[in-house]
């Protein structure tokens, strides 16, 4: 307030206070969205976890990425692999066609597969042997000077080498552990996991794919999806552990269990089971509790002469969206389904299982003789939601996401010109966004960055240790 | 046999000998007639779980509803056909391009015509204990794949998106 | 343990509590004892020691009695229909957040979907009498509910209220929606300059392709997302292994995965911002997750492949396109999950087998393409590999094989459904699933937390589930200082 209450200030008013506060108050909020987030500058701005610094002992997908959010979040991540082979993941590649070389200098003909895509970026990437009596030492002093650890070994693996949470934490009471893998402590603990067991044994497999009526089986999540959903809730657990650890100094143990993560998201399913002894099945691709609400098989393709067999084949599916009464209503009013409409009225009536059969049966009957681009806009023309499933050039080639920034092509340090989906796609900051710097690096890249620049190795040592396979 | 088709017909003055894959999800529940690969001899079939409730009997001259995706040959040296030889063996549509390599494509550009390190060998360009840079120099490293990129720009082949 | 006792049967409504778990108890059988897996599973790998130091320091039992990470943070989370903002919110919660969902008077319409329309499986609250769908009461883990009309005036002010009482709003409210009402990020940021602020979307609230509504107000929800990028384009059974139109096709998630994928990155988003604020700026920051993103981000190499050489992902099945072995394939009870594709692993399974199929041994091992790792991923060798495997599974069932196959020290596991993982030993031990005592719906099974296994502060679910508005009078009070007579003036009038 001024001192004479009588004086009027703009900045005592409410509303903008200059005459950039009102434009961007008077901004329609697409564009008000698209200043904010600004896609292309991110580095012109701060990270969110600057100056925390991360080992991550991982392979694979789950474990790498509950750190690799840490890393496009601004972590400082020490990625450590094992000698000349390094992660297994790296020899992996979609139908065995897709590399990038080298692997490192020594294999000149081995690459690493796109499979090492998008679970490691941003890390420096050292070698080490760390269950030799001899590399503890480097080891304990990452451990000393670092914020946490994510591993994913067998359980008990670490602690038979002296580096488990309990030997750590004394050396480093700020550390955070984290241990991810399969089962965790219990009567299955050794056993071990990937991404499609999680998916089979903690029942989401039971829950997709056609019914066994519709001649279907239980269907895998394509990718390995679980694997990444469960690294992406480490990374929760991670972060909620460093706040605490803000105020109280302490570190701590995170045990998670990959194969549990697919469990959680099962929705109704437990308390359904739980209560009324129901078990949940294999619903295609209607849904349990809407209808309409599914993806129909139309007549045509989009693509009927692309020479690519997903465009040419496979552009044919369409979701339908029109389970509120009034949409289901137009929607039987554009596609003839008169009889239907009055026999079920309302979703509920339409979300029993034989009612669904009925509806979708129809609707793919009326689509039988269009294309998916037809019935979506037939749709769409008469203000419903309809929509195509689209494929991997359809994504890459909308708009859409381009002017978000969360599909962009990079230029690579070591490997070149790479089309990026990842680090920008997993959530938008106004302040401080996520980045990429750098995809991968080879195997051990970064050994004399961080055994000599930060360790204070004489390069000597490094390179007998490196003879020695020791990195 | 039950599902695979050990098929031991004559066909060209020995026994044919070649095994007949029925892959799971395909023939798990399924009846009708399929072909061997090799000799084209007529199987019907009726698989039930798994399980093969009437079959393999011999149809010859009918003409077979499906074929095997993949057929191989024990005793020579596991010669095989794979999928997609006409008259032999189903063809497998549903796939990522309309060739199908199953080995390294050697990727000297992108899709938009700028360089990308997926071909090999590549040069060696380390240092100490495998440790790299943080850049490609592609010029001195590969420098007919910079001169076919400096074509590109020429060409106005490359591209933003 | 409930007593044994006679029950008569007339109709099926007779029948509907009979699984109630006061009735029922679960898990039928006790999981294994401690002694039994210090026995069987610890001492078997000459971890004892090891083993009990984690059950000491781990066991989800104890974590009733350690600290909860996010203890004093607030959120405030506004949306309805999805799953994103209850996930989202659900995981503040457990981890020791307050979160305030926001509801209309009437319920987020989420409470009303039930599975094939039945109205018998959601649950009554035996406070308020409010029924409720299981697909809400699961994710609502702690939120406390208060019901605003944002629509009206008064509304909007109790809401700014509440956000000025908050860490962090999740807004999950169609495109711009909280912007028109005067209560989006730049409308509350001036006078909050310490707020995180965070949208969550199916294909976001910004761009061409954004969330959109039908012409009657319907929402976009999931798995629009998974239509948007591609996820559902590469799952499904090909059409060489399945008829199109009978599971030959591209097929969707059983739930709707993409609203998990943005919830938990939306929490993600939430506790950086909040990082920084605290350690580094003192200033918030507007956020914005969406669900085909997220689940964009974790389709592997996909689109990155297009860009590499045109590929477009195709569809696989129970099988992966990379790696051998490392799929489903039915066997005589079900469907058995294999994987191990490195040479140690591959070999064992091939020992594994032959073992009561010799022609496996001969037919795999022998042959020159699959004794090389990168070989035996084409798809040809799939083929091959999947049909002896399954020629050896169709005699044999789930637990058969997974004996099995882990004596063998195989990555292997049968494909469960829900009453059978409920029971499964080592689930239930842990538990993975686990029952809840509450006060409204009686005890409710439900999947717990994979975060709960902390040595410090394990994430725990303390309440499940909450009657529409249950909360208003003590959320109203305590942090707008607005009492009951007014409150109740409100509910009146249509605002709460
Ligand atoms: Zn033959």
């Amino acid at each position: 307030m001024a001192k004479d209450p009588r004086e009027t200030r703009i900045e005592d008013l409410p509303g903008p206070k200059s005459k950039e506060e009102l434009e961007e108050m008077k901004m329609p909020y697409e564009e008000y969205c698209k200043a904010q987030f600004d896609p292309g500058n991110e580095f012109s701005k701060p990270q969110s976890l600057k100056g925390i610094r991360w080992l991550s002992t991982t392979m694979y997908i789950f474990t790498p990425h509950s750190v690799s959010n840490l890393a496009e979040l601004g972590a400082d991540v020490i990625k450590v692999e094992m000698p000349r082979m390094g992660d297994p993941m790296r020899h992996c590649a979609p139908f065995n066609e897709t590399y990038l070389y080298p692997l490192h200098d020594s294999r000149p003909m081995t690459g690493t597969g796109m499979g090492y895509l998008n679970a490691n970026p941003n890390e420096y990437h050292i070698t080490m042997d760390y269950h030799l009596p001899e590399m503890k030492e480097a080891f304990y002093s990452l451990v000393k000077m670092s914020d946490g650890l994510t591993e994913c070994y067998r359980p008990g693996t670490f602690d038979r080498w002296n580096q488990s949470f309990r030997f750590l934490q004394e050396m480093n009471p700020r550390f955070i552990y984290v241990w991810g893998g399969g089962f965790g402590y219990g009567p299955k603990c050794f056993g071990g996991s990937y991404d499609i067991l999680g998916q089979a044994h903690a029942g989401l497999a039971s829950v997709t794919g056609m019914h066994e009526y519709m001649g279907g089986h239980p269907l895998k999540h394509s990718n390995w999806c679980i694997d990444w959903y469960s690294g992406t809730q480490i990374t929760f657990g991670i972060l909620a552990a460093i706040h605490w650890r803000r105020k109280t100094g302490l570190g701590t143990m995170i045990e998670f269990s990959q194969v549990q993560a697919a469990t959680r998201c099962l929705g109704y399913a437990a308390p359904l089971y739980g209560r009324f002894g129901i078990v949940r099945q294999r619903w295609g691709n209607w849904d349990t509790q809407l209808c309409a609400h599914g993806i129909i098989l139309c007549g045509k393709s989009d693509f009927p002469d692309a020479e690519n067999p997903q465009d040419r084949l496979e552009a044919r599916y369409a979701m339908v969206s029109a389970f509120q009464d009034e949409d289901w209503k137009e929607l039987c009013a554009i596609t003839g389904m008169k009889d239907l409409m009055d026999k079920y009225k309302s979703n509920n009536e339409r979300a029993e299982g034989e009612a669904q059969i009925e509806i979708y049966a129809a609707l793919e009957k009326w689509a039988e003789d269009k294309s998916r681009g037809e019935v979506c806009k037939t749709l769409q023309d008469a203000g419903l939601l309809a929509e195509p499933v689209c494929n991997d050039r359809e994504y890459y080639e909308d708009e859409h996401w381009r002017m978000r920034g969360t599909v962009r092509w990079m230029d690579d340090p070591i490997f070149g010109d790479i089309l990026q989906h990842g680090t920008y796609a997993s959530g938008l900051l106004s302040k401080t966004p996520r980045r990429l710097f750098w995809i991968w690096r080879p195997v051990g890249a970064d050994n004399v960055k961080i055994y000599h620049e930060l360790l204070g190795y004489p390069t000597k040592t490094i390179e007998e240790w490196y003879e020695k396979a020791w990195l | 046999m039950c599902d695979i088709i050990w098929c031991k017909k004559d066909f060209e003055g020995k026994p044919c000998n070649t095994i007949n894959y029925l892959d799971p999800y395909c023939f798990w529940n399924w009846e009708g007639t399929i072909n061997c690969a090799e000799c084209g001899a007529v199987y019907y079939i009726h698989m039930i779980q798994g399980k093969m409730y009437r079959g393999p009997e011999d149809r010859p001259g009918e003409k077979p509803d499906t074929s095997p995706l993949y057929a191989d040959k024990p005793l020579e040296g596991y010669r095989f056909y794979g999928a997609g030889i006409p008259d032999r063996t189903r063809p497998f549509e549903c796939l990522p391009r309309h060739i199908y390599l199953g080995v390294p494509d050697m990727v000297k550009f992108s899709i938009r015509n700028r360089p990308v390190r997926g071909w090999r060998p590549q040069a060696p360009d380390g240092g100490i204990a495998g440790s790299y840079q943080f850049n490609w120099d592609l010029k001195r490293l590969s420098p007919d794949v910079y001169e076919e990129y400096q074509q590109k720009i020429k060409n106005g082949e490359v591209t933003e998106w | 343990m409930a007593e044994k006792r006679d029950i008569e049967i007339n109709s099926r409504a007779d029948t509907i509590d009979l699984m109630n778990p006061d009735i029922r108890p679960w898990p039928v059988t006790p999981p294994p004892s401690f002694e039994e897996v210090m026995e069987k599973t610890y001492a078997k790998r000459k971890a004892e020691d090891f083993g009990k130091w984690c059950e000491d320091n781990l066991r989800y039992e104890y974590c009733w009695g350690k600290p909860e990470a996010l203890q004093g943070f607030k959120f405030v989370c506004c949306g309805q229909w999805r799953m994103g903002n209850m996930f989202c919110s659900g995981l503040l919660c457990e981890a020791g957040a307050e979160v305030i969902k926001v509801e209309p008077p009437g319920g987020d319409p989420l409470r009303k979907l039930t599975p094939f329309g039945r109205e018998e499986y959601k649950l009554e609250s035996k406070i308020t009498g409010a029924k409720c769908g299981l697909d809400f009461l699961h994710e609502m883990r702690g939120q406390k509910s208060v019901t605003i009309n944002l629509e009206t005036e008064e509304g909007r002010a109790i809401y700014k209220t509440l956000c000025s009482q908050v860490d962090g709003v999740i807004d999950e409210m169609p495109p711009g929606y909280m912007d028109s009402i005067g209560l989006g990020y730049r409308d509350l940021c001036e006078e909050m300059p310490r707020l995180v602020y965070c949208n969550i979307g199916v294909r976001g609230t910004w761009g061409p392709y954004k969330d959109k509504m039908s012409k009657f107000g319907q929402w976009t929800l999931e798995p629009f997302g998974g239509c948007a990028n591609a996820f559902i384009h590469n799952t499904g059974f090909p059409q060489d292994q399945l008829p199109r139109g009978k599971g030959g096709d591209p097929t969707r998630s059983g739930v709707w995965f993409a609203d998990f994928c943005a919830g938990e990155q939306a929490a993600n988003t939430l506790l950086a911002a909040l990082y920084w604020r605290d350690e580094m700026s003192g200033e918030g920051q507007f956020c914005e997750v969406s669900g085909a993103e997220c689940q964009n981000e974790i389709l592997d190499f996909d689109i990155s492949w297009y860009g590499f050489n045109k590929s477009i992902k195709a569809r696989t099945g129970a099988w992966d396109p990379n790696l051998n072995q490392y799929e489903w394939n039915p066997c005589r009870d079900g469907y058995m999950m294999i994987g191990g594709q490195t040479d140690r692993l591959w070999y064992r399974i091939g020992m594994c087998i032959e073992r009561d199929f010799p022609q496996f041994g001969r037919l795999i091992h022998e042959d020159p393409i699959l004794k090389e790792m990168g070989g035996r991923n084409a798809l040809n060798m799939l083929v091959k590999t999947y049909t002896l495997t399954t020629r050896w599974l169709r005699d044999i069932n789930r637990t058969e094989a997974e004996t099995k196959l882990l004596e063998y020290e195989i990555a292997a596991g049968p494909v469960l459904f829900i009453d059978e993982l409920s029971e499964f030993p080592h689930f239930k031990y842990r538990p993975w699933v686990c029952t809840i005592d509450t006060d409204h719906y009686g005890t409710i099974l439900f999947s717990v937390s994979p975060n709960a296994y902390a040595q410090a502060t394990p994430h725990r679910t303390k309440v499940l589930g909450r009657p529409v508005g249950y909360d208003n009078y003590e959320i109203l009070q305590k942090w707008c200082g607005i009492g009951q007579t007014i409150v109740n003036e409100y509910i009146e009038k249509g605002v709460m």
